[in-house]
């Protein structure tokens, strides 16, 4: 590299510190923003306390909103049905609503691999929804792969707290 | 590749000069004999400098793993110029190539930097002069001419330019429940770490422009996956692919003006390459496995992909060429392939290998088909990046817990690891040269 052009990589470095001082006080970025909703709970089970659902058939079924998956699999638990079915009805019911439905893996294996692993996790929660009824408008889904892990640890314990499709209601 | 001892002939810490803002420095971890002797003379230094120059091209050239360097503590001599240097001493010593040189003040903050490199059994007095160079810059600007004389030595005596002056990109992950994620982008040898990005959603896949200038990435701010372009100086950045479901693995060609990437807009991850001018698509994958992570041949004809076609949903990797459209598995040894790139040369292939359960970082030699196991393992994952000169890998790996990024050679007998000091580092970038 010649020291002209040396010189100009130290004056973008100069650059991207002062920008980057800047961006981080003056923008607002979309990503800010979502910083309050990153702590309202995305990786949580749900609304929690402010849903206010009075549906009584459910058994408390609706407020189990996260469901686990066997290593590899994007097959739901028998077990899980009912809460998803519960789910779907609420969705049914209220055609405003929408849920983002959140596909997760353990962090073995490649990160982008996980991502399309997580996504048919959250699918496989999607199609028993829809079959049910729910209008796939109503429905959003997102994989995270491994990138939000619920456990921080790497015993197969932890891997099979991550290993999870979440579903998430949007307020609009 | 594994049975091989440890040796660890050297291990430093780096004395940063910023620690607070610093969160990555560079330890060898596995060092290895039979590299090239070299001296470094500790620069003459006029005043004091805010940097020593002579120990970061000390600690470059040892880190490359090329060079065996003697440094200030196995000399005992110590010229600043050609003129002063003994040929006997340094050939008694064991090493013909020498580095000398000084700092001198200039006052107002700036320094004049000079050095040479001699070699003991060239020229009329037996201390032949290879290179000689001069520079005046800004305290500030001491590190990146210590790296630019490292990346001129190691060129002049190995052939193969230097890597001192690029860059890495990585995540860092702060915290759980919530985690910050930070895009940041530092020296090579993890100084000067400088965010691009700051969120409270996942980053992942930072893929450098070929020119340098930008990063390609994957944000998941406002719930939603989306690619980014972000221009690296300015950080100014816009929005390239926001399709339902996955955007992701986003690659640049090597002509710079398309992106490959997933989307799952089809309803499965399938690989598209994007014109970055027009936007438009071409699709080059199209069914229902999971395809993913394109990267592109050195001459752009091509582009390898990890894939589930071949069954048991376990990834193997494979080579959609442009000119034919022809699908070719490159990947039989091991049941778990992904995450390849090419090797500048385009004749080998690194990616994650997964034997019995672990993960190692691979060469695969796509001449022969067979496949080298570079690295200890690396727990449970590992995003290989492989350097401009092809000469090592960089990766993350999990060490004491925590997520941190190592390097090893493109030989698998040097390893290095840049101690996370500011949370997990992860999915890292090495720049273009």
């Amino acid at each position: 590299m010649k020291i002209k052009q040396w010189i100009k990589v130290c004056m973008a470095t100069t650059a991207i510190l002062t920008l980057a001082a800047c961006s981080s006080t003056h923008k607002p970025t979309g990503s800010d923003v979502n910083m309050a909703n990153a702590n309202s709970g995305a990786t949580s089970s749900g609304m929690g306390s402010e849903s206010g659902f009075g549906d009584q058939a459910s058994n408390g079924q609706l407020s189990k909103r996260v469901y686990y998956f066997d290593f590899d699999s994007n097959i739901v638990h028998e077990d899980d049905k009912p809460a998803i079915v519960a789910n779907a009805n609420y969705l049914l019911g209220h055609p405003g609503a929408k849920a983002l439905l959140e596909g997760h893996t353990d962090p073995r294996g490649s990160r982008e691999y996980n991502i399309g692993l997580g996504e048919r996790r959250a699918k496989a929660v999607a199609e028993i929804m829809i079959a049910r009824g729910v209008k796939p408008t109503q429905l959003r889904i997102i994989s995270y792969g491994a990138e939000k892990l619920a456990a921080a640890g790497r015993t197969e314990g932890d891997y099979q707290q991550d290993r999870r499709s979440v579903i998430v209601y949007l307020q609009s | 590749m594994r049975k091989i001892i440890s040796l660890a002939i050297f291990a430093l810490t780096l004395i940063l000069p910023y620690s607070a803002s610093a969160i990555l420095s560079m330890e060898l971890t596995r060092g290895v004999a039979g590299a090239i002797p070299i001296a470094v003379v500790p620069f003459a230094q006029s005043g004091s400098a805010e940097q020593d120059v002579s120990q970061i091209v000390t600690n470059d050239l040892q880190n490359s793993g090329r060079f065996n360097v003697f440094g200030k503590s196995a000399l005992n001599q110590f010229p600043s110029d050609a003129s002063g240097v003994s040929a006997d001493y340094f050939r008694h010593l064991g090493t013909d190539n020498v580095v000398v040189g000084k700092v001198d003040s200039l006052g107002g903050g700036r320094y004049q930097v000079s050095f040479q490199l001699l070699d003991m059994f060239k020229g009329a007095a037996n201390v032949g002069v290879v290179l000689t160079k001069k520079y005046a810059v800004s305290g500030g600007e001491l590190r990146d001419v210590a790296h630019h004389i490292s990346d001129l030595i190691y060129q002049q005596i190995t052939g193969t330019p230097g890597i001192f002056s690029t860059k890495i990109a990585y995540v860092v992950v702060q915290g759980t429940n919530p985690s910050r994620y930070l895009l940041e982008v530092s020296d090579q040898d993890g100084y000067n770490p400088r965010p691009l990005l700051n969120s409270g959603e996942p980053i992942m896949s930072p893929a450098w422009s070929p020119n340098r200038r930008q990063i390609a990435y994957v944000s998941f701010e406002n719930r939603q996956a989306s690619i980014y372009v972000q221009d690296v100086a300015s950080g100014a950045r816009r929005q390239v692919s926001q399709y339902p479901g996955i955007n992701g693995a986003p690659a640049w060609s090597p002509d710079g003006r398309k992106l490959a990437l997933v989307l799952s807009k089809s309803g499965s991850p399938n690989i598209y390459v994007m014109d970055l001018a027009s936007r438009k698509l071409t699709t080059i994958t199209n069914d229902s496995y999971i395809n993913t992570e394109p990267a592109w041949s050195p001459d752009g004809r091509a582009l390898l992909f990890t894939s589930s076609r071949g069954g048991n949903s376990h990834p193997q990797i494979y080579q959609y060429s442009f000119g034919s459209g022809s699908i070719t598995r490159l990947s039989y040894d091991g049941d778990y392939n992904a995450r390849a790139s090419y090797t500048r040369d385009g004749k080998y292939v690194v990616m994650i290998h997964r034997v019995s359960g672990m993960f190692y970082i691979a060469l695969l030699n796509l001449d022969s088909g067979t496949t080298q196991v570079l690295s200890s393992s690396t727990a449970d994952s590992a995003s290989p990046s492989i350097a401009p000169n092809g000469s090592m890998v960089l990766y993350d790996t999990v060490y004491g817990g925590h997520n941190e990024l190592a390097m090893v050679s493109a030989d698998g007998r040097i390893q290095l690891r840049l101690p996370s000091r500011n949370g997990e580092a992860q999915d890292p970038a090495w720049s273009p040269l």
